[in-house]
């Protein structure tokens, strides 16, 4: 399978898998002529995606999630920082994109992957100028006590499409999110209320234990080919076919960012277009599975 | 986020409790937060395969206890390495930044890394990847106590998964010392008020121990029993994991 007819010779007799890995362009070519890929999957569909929420119990929020082999952990943590004065009624998240060794063949210790940062500076811009968290809603006390939210997300196992699943992780963990009950103890710091609370110590924030999350931002990154466009590449599509696009849309439709980092191919106005309504398209799914996974957590 | 960060910190109570004083009466009978017996281990649950990218890779759950370990290789040394005619290991176990109760660096566990590579070192086979190098790496998800014991035995699963020849599977167990009380496999808070701890790894279809770590004050007697039920232990857990590496689907619990 996959062989092209006119290669004969030496080709015909190697096998499907020594093609594959020495002549990887060819082998996807005569795939993407028959518009399909090698792992079965028509070019415009996305790879099977799960999530789990609270996999972590050490975390104030969590979540587990899952696009074909590609895996994302991400868990927050809630501590407290006094606001700056510019902004006296306003927390903060600092948002952390990680990939340890275990993740891919090509991290070793010491030695931190490339992408790492550019996924992280990329979730954090997206998060921050999505408007999916007010951070009015982190105030604790104005000027004096605010949340700081660390967001940490740990990727598990590398195969492509690596902000797609950090930021399905990041948006999932936020949904589970609980704010844990604090007050104000005498020496003026904020501590979590335990269950035989001392001295009728009044919370600072009884009501605000979830987070309003309004508009958000899903994303898709496709690949573009010649004339091809695939979506939610895995790790071997990605390092064959370089020019990637990923389209972030909120969950209304808008759109909250787009990168076309480099790549060979030139962006046609049509191509991008296309790449938007594959992204509207998968919005929908994802939403659809956040929805299942915070439901599945209610039940509970 | 970057720029100036504003200090943060953790507003979980670290108010120390009149717990400590529960685990060294010797006179109450006090019973474990989990409710499980001294000499009893939290249910292990092992998962091969659980990282695709890596050759073999294996996940471990024991109570809250959670981590992960990939492993890669046989491949080429490092450029600046001598020449080897036997096979090298490498390990590295780290912890992610909300692993402990407090927010960590998430940075590298040093002292880890290397009990994790003499842990192991004795089992595998080296002679048969001559010249090259398997790398284990390890990542603590969730610390819920005895986190070293738990990378062990979860990267000899590891190794078996990725087709490195080895001697026996690797198992390690830990007890902690509380007063006048033996109690296995102890969880982040038993740990934090022991009075010395014994850690155990062993092969045990072979019975040799690889490695054995002992802190605090024991008496021999004592140490008799804390090995004893170690070993115990060890070979309980060794079926568990061989129950895992055989079908793919029969995750026993104990």
């Amino acid at each position: 399978m996959g062989l092209p007819d006119s290669s004969g010779g030496l080709l015909s007799e190697l096998d499907v898998d020594a093609f594959r890995r020495l002549f990887p362009l060819r082998f996807y070519e005569s795939h993407l002529a028959k518009s399909t890929r090698p792992d079965g999957r028509p070019l415009d569909k996305a790879r099977d995606t799960s999530s789990a929420l609270g996999a972590v119990a050490s975390a104030d929020g969590s979540a587990l999630v899952k696009i074909g082999s590609t895996t994302m952990l991400a868990a927050i943590k809630m501590e407290v920082m006094t606001p700056s004065q510019e902004s006296p009624d306003e927390g903060c998240i600092a948002i952390e994109f990680h990939m340890p060794p275990i993740c891919s063949p090509i991290v070793r210790p010491g030695r931190p992957a490339e992408a790492a940062p550019v996924v992280s500076k990329q979730l954090s811009d997206t998060i921050l100028s999505s408007g999916m968290i007010n951070l009015k809603e982190l105030s604790l006390i104005s000027g004096k006590a605010a949340w700081m939210v660390y967001l940490d997300i740990y990727c598990l196992d590398a195969d492509g499409a690596l902000f797609d699943a950090a930021l399905l992780s990041a948006v999932a963990a936020f949904s589970h999110l609980q704010i844990p009950v604090v007050s104000m103890n005498d020496e003026g710091k904020v501590v979590v209320m335990s269950e035989e609370n001392e001295g009728g110590k009044e919370p600072v924030n009884k009501e605000k234990r979830k987070l309003t999350l309004c508009s958000i931002p899903f994303s898709l990154t496709c690949i573009l080919y010649k004339n091809y466009i695939l979506a939610d590449p895995t790790a071997e599509e990605e390092s064959i076919m370089e020019t990637l696009v990923t389209v972030v849309l909120d969950s209304s439709g808008q759109l909250v960012s787009l990168y076309k980092p480099g790549g060979s191919v030139l962006a046609y106005t049509s191509a991008i277009q296309d790449c938007v309504a594959l992204t509207r398209q998968r919005v929908r799914e994802l939403q659809t599975i956040l929805d299942e996974a915070t439901a599945g957590m209610e039940v509970d | 986020m970057a720029g100036a960060t504003p200090t943060t910190y953790s507003p979980s109570p670290t108010t120390r409790k009149t717990k400590s004083l529960i685990f060294r009466n010797d006179d109450v009978d006090w019973v474990r937060t989990d409710g499980r017996d001294f000499h009893q281990c939290r249910p292990a649950f092992f998962k091969i395969g659980a990282v695709n990218a890596a050759a073999g890779s294996a996940y471990a759950e024991f109570g809250n206890t959670k981590v992960i370990v990939s492993v890669f290789g046989p491949r080429e040394s490092k450029k600046a390495m001598l020449y080897s005619d036997i096979g090298r290991l490498n390990c590295n176990v780290s912890y992610t930044t909300f692993a402990t109760p407090v927010r960590g660096q998430g940075s590298d566990h040093k002292e880890f890394s290397s009990m994790l590579h003499k842990a192991l070192e004795g089992a595998i086979i080296l002679e048969t990847f001559p010249k090259t190098t398997v790398d284990v790496f390890a990542l603590v998800l969730e610390s819920g106590g005895s986190d070293l014991p738990v990378v062990i035995s979860c990267a000899s699963l590891a190794l078996a998964d990725a087709g490195i020849m080895m001697y026996d599977l690797v198992a390690s167990v830990s007890v902690s010392c509380l007063g006048k009380n033996l109690v296995i496999d102890p969880v982040l808070e038993e740990e934090s008020y022991q009075d010395g701890s014994l850690m155990l790894t062993c092969m045990p279809s072979r019975y040799e121990v690889t490695q054995l770590t002992i802190t605090g004050e024991w008496s021999t007697p004592k140490l008799n029993e804390g090995m004893q039920i170690c070993l115990d232990a060890c070979a309980k857990l060794a079926t568990i994991m061989r129950e895992c590496l055989k079908g793919p689907d029969s995750a026993l619990e104990e």
